[in-house]
């Protein structure tokens, strides 16, 4: 198959700090792949480079996707949701691709909005103000506004910190159905559990270099397998009830 | 009562330009100071609002009480501070608001030496504090003319705010360079302050952005309900404030941001969402129970 993103000889700075080097991959439409490393590893760093936020200092990104199907899902705390917007307007933002800042959502769109939230178990929640969700309630609407966004290739970094259980199946069902749909996926994990239910493959970073793997072998063949996975801060597995 | 709201309008036409302009700024200052509020900055709209000054007192030194030569002298200073203070933080990493504290206070220091070097301290008084009296029809065209722009262009940019006040990154993502969005925000910002400045002086003329969009969060959660208050507090500040300095015989600037003033406070006592009365009433109301994830 064709792959959808391709990273030649990749190598990522930060400031003056080499992060990344000679990192290689090919990413296949459908396939779930999960960015694995202790903190500081450069999994960040990937992703913004694959988005294109980070220009790389030797090497490539070559992706198929166009920019408006790429779909970035940031670490919540990067967002600022006191800003006074509902589920249902999140959701919908999601139709940037085709309506820009002009068009006006249509009949079509909102149907397919609603449809969204109700498979992501929002429909109650579709007019409250985000910044009245708990954690999992809001990370399955920015999931809501990727699906609206028809996106090819979607990235999330940590989608599943300071999430509750119930919403980690929700996630894991729809990414799986996503996949299956084709979409090519690629996601920071930290949970050993969570990795071996979604990740089809796994690139394991580690001092600046990548290696590519599997989940069972990832778990089996290395003793030191624990140590890889960087322990997510107190607050963030408080509620990861997995 | 009615005689005491209608006949200053009836029989003056100074008093029924200013009604104008005053509604006019109404419409679109308050909801640039929403989306600065919700933007976290509050304090840029001030500073801007003292950058402004240099470029006024350059204007009445070539021209006299110009409005459009003051105005236009405005609008370039307060631009050309944005744009030194936006790429002074792009440059240096530095955050921008410190940027823009340092640049409107370098501008700050330069119109007040301008205006002392040329005219008498009552030219200073007017530039600072406006006068609703010298609203003449030049002036008017003119606000009206800025407050019709802004509303058309705040329209059109209106998605591209709000979807890159959560997430800048989203757009990023589609391609749309946040940082022109941000330079054109900024820039109706100073525009809108550089037209108020006639009625409400260059330092009061925050006053009306800031002050409906701040009280306005003492009652509503929602944007839309944010917009509509802050206009409706906007306009009823306006002419409750011209009405109060003429019939006072007080000056309308501080007047009309008084009023606005008077509104905040009594929002942030007993609005409905946050205010201190809320807040008291919350506390004796039983523990609501744990919401239930769907």
């Amino acid at each position: 198959m064709k792959p959808v993103l391709t990273l030649e000889s990749l190598s990522l700075a930060q400031g003056d700090r080499l992060v990344l080097e000679n990192v290689d991959g090919e990413f296949t439409s459908g396939s779930i792949t999960a960015l694995v490393g202790p903190n500081g590893a450069g999994k960040s760093t990937l992703v913004q480079g694959i988005m294109g936020v980070l220009k790389p200092i030797r090497g490539r990104v070559h992706c198929a996707v166009p920019n408006a199907r790429r779909a970035w899902l940031p670490q919540q705390l990067a967002l600022d949701l006191s800003f006074p917007m509902s589920v249902e307007e999140l959701v919908m933002s999601g139709c940037w691709p085709t309506h820009g800042s002009f068009r006006r959502y249509g009949g079509t769109e909102y149907r397919r909005g609603q449809a969204i939230m109700h498979r992501l178990g929002l429909q109650a929640f579709e007019h409250r103000p985000l910044g009245e969700l708990s954690g999992g309630q809001r990370q399955r609407a920015l999931l809501g506004r990727t699906l609206m966004q028809e996106a090819q290739l979607l990235l999330l970094d940590e989608p599943f910190a300071n999430v509750d259980a119930a919403t980690v199946d929700i996630l894991i069902d729809v990414l799986r159905d996503m996949a299956r749909e084709g979409v090519s996926i690629i996601i920071v994990l930290h949970d050993h559990e969570q990795l071996m239910r979604l990740a089809d493959r796994v690139l394991l970073l580690d001092r600046g270099h990548g290696t590519w793997t599997t989940p069972a072998a990832l778990g089996t063949a290395s003793p030191t397998a624990g140590a890889l996975f960087s322990t997510a801060p107190a607050s963030m597995t408080g509620e990861q009830a997995s | 009562m009615i005689d005491w709201l209608i006949s200053p309008l009836v029989d003056f036409g100074f008093m029924r330009r200013a009604l104008v302009a005053g509604l006019a700024l109404s419409l679109v200052a308050p909801p640039l100071g929403v989306f600065l509020t919700l933007r976290g900055m509050s304090l840029v709209g001030d500073a801007m609002a003292h950058a402004v000054l240099p470029g006024v007192a350059v204007g009445f030194l070539l021209a006299g009480f110009s409005l459009p030569a003051m105005s236009a002298g405005g609008l370039i200073a307060g631009l050309l501070v944005a744009g030194l203070a936006g790429g002074v933080s792009r440059l240096t990493g530095h955050r921008e608001d410190s940027a823009i504290a340092s640049f409107y206070l370098i501008s700050l220091a330069a119109g007040v030496m301008l205006i002392s070097l040329r005219g008498s301290s009552v030219d200073l008084t007017h530039v600072l504090f406006g006068s609703i009296l010298a609203v003449d029809s030049t002036a008017l065209w003119l606000i009206v003319g800025v407050s019709s722009a802004t509303l058309l262009i705040l329209a059109a940019i209106f998605r591209i705010l709000v979807v890159e006040c959560l997430d800048p990154l989203f757009l990023r993502g589609q391609g749309v360079r946040g940082g022109a969005v941000h330079g054109l925000f900024l820039g109706l910002m100073v525009l809108n302050l550089t037209a108020g400045f006639q009625t409400l002086g260059t330092l009061m003329a925050v006053g009306l952005m800031m002050l409906p969009a701040t009280a306005a969060r003492f009652w509503s959660k929602r944007l839309e309900g944010l917009m509509g208050l802050a206009i409706a507090i906007g306009m009823l500040s306006s002419v409750g404030g011209l009405l109060l300095s003429y019939h006072a015989g007080l000056p309308s600037g501080p007047c009309i941001i008084l009023l606005a003033g008077g509104i905040y406070l009594l929002s942030a006592l007993f609005g409905r969402y946050h205010s201190v009365f809320a807040r008291w009433r919350r506390r004796v109301q039983p523990m609501l129970p744990p919401d239930a994830h769907g």
